[in-house]
């Protein structure tokens, strides 16, 4: 089962998933990104340094949560993704629009 | 073959039996002393891929009530090879038209990451049940 810790950081929110991030956990990344852009963050940093896989809804779930926070006039940014995440977001193009920034520092200053 | 590289997971066809599989695969690919992570990053994807793809399709076909897969893993010195069978109803897949999803999709990513993760990916329906074959090179 996949934890979310969430700490507040001076320009947005940090959300660390601790595990798997699959169809079985997606759901909660969704429901925990939600709830921070109702809450009014705008900048959300995906800490992936700790998410040892990922399948095709934990990307699919990054990508709807990338939409709402552009959509609520914010920015999702991914951070330090493990070798298996690396891989899976190369093989769908998806680096493309989720490109890793060097330190959640930089992914919160933008 | 030896017989740690031989693992059997029978299980219903539930959400959480993604996380089971996952579990099983862990331990058989510890067993096996494989130490390319790119092959178990590959295949691994695949395979949890794969078990999604018959927990959705068993689901939205006829509920996941009584349905049950099976789950077998084996290895060679050449290639590690995953078989998946069910009961369920037939599937309508052409694996030959499998293509990524556009990067702005939620959706559709799951097939297409199978079949760029593996060597070859095998669909037939055989006497009342599927069966998948997932096979990666070592």
């Amino acid at each position: 089962m996949t934890s979310i810790d969430v700490r507040e950081a001076d320009g947005g929110v940090v959300l660390a998933p601790a595990g798997r991030l699959t169809v079985v956990t997606a759901p909660q990344l969704r429901g925990a990104v939600a709830e921070r852009i109702t809450a009014g963050d705008k900048i959300i940093v995906v800490d992936l340094s700790g998410t040892d896989f990922v399948d095709s809804s934990g990307l699919g779930a990054l990508v709807s949560c990338l939409k709402s926070a552009r959509q609520a006039g914010g920015d999702l940014r991914i951070v330090a993704p493990t070798e298996q995440v690396s891989m899976v977001l190369r093989m769908t193009n998806l680096d493309r629009i989720l490109q890793p920034r060097a330190s959640i520092d930089d992914a919160l200053r933008g | 073959m030896s017989e740690r590289a031989h693992r059997v997971v029978d299980i219903a066809a539930t959400l959480e039996s993604i996380d089971v599989v996952q579990t099983e695969f862990d331990a058989w690919w510890t067993a096996l002393g494989e130490e390319k992570v790119a092959t178990r990053f590959a295949f691994e994807t695949a395979v949890v891929e794969i078990a999604a793809n018959i927990v959705e399709h068993t689901h939205r076909a006829e509920g996941t009530a009584g349905r049950r897969f099976c789950l077998e893993l084996d290895a060679t010195d050449a290639e590690v090879t995953a078989v998946f069978t069910d009961n369920g109803m037939p599937a309508v897949i052409d694996l030959s038209k499998v293509t990524m999803a556009d990067i702005d999709d939620e959706n559709g990513r799951g097939l297409a990451l199978a079949v760029a993760a593996l060597d070859s990916l095998d669909y037939r329906h055989v006497d009342g049940r599927n069966i998948w074959t997932l096979v990666c090179r070592r």
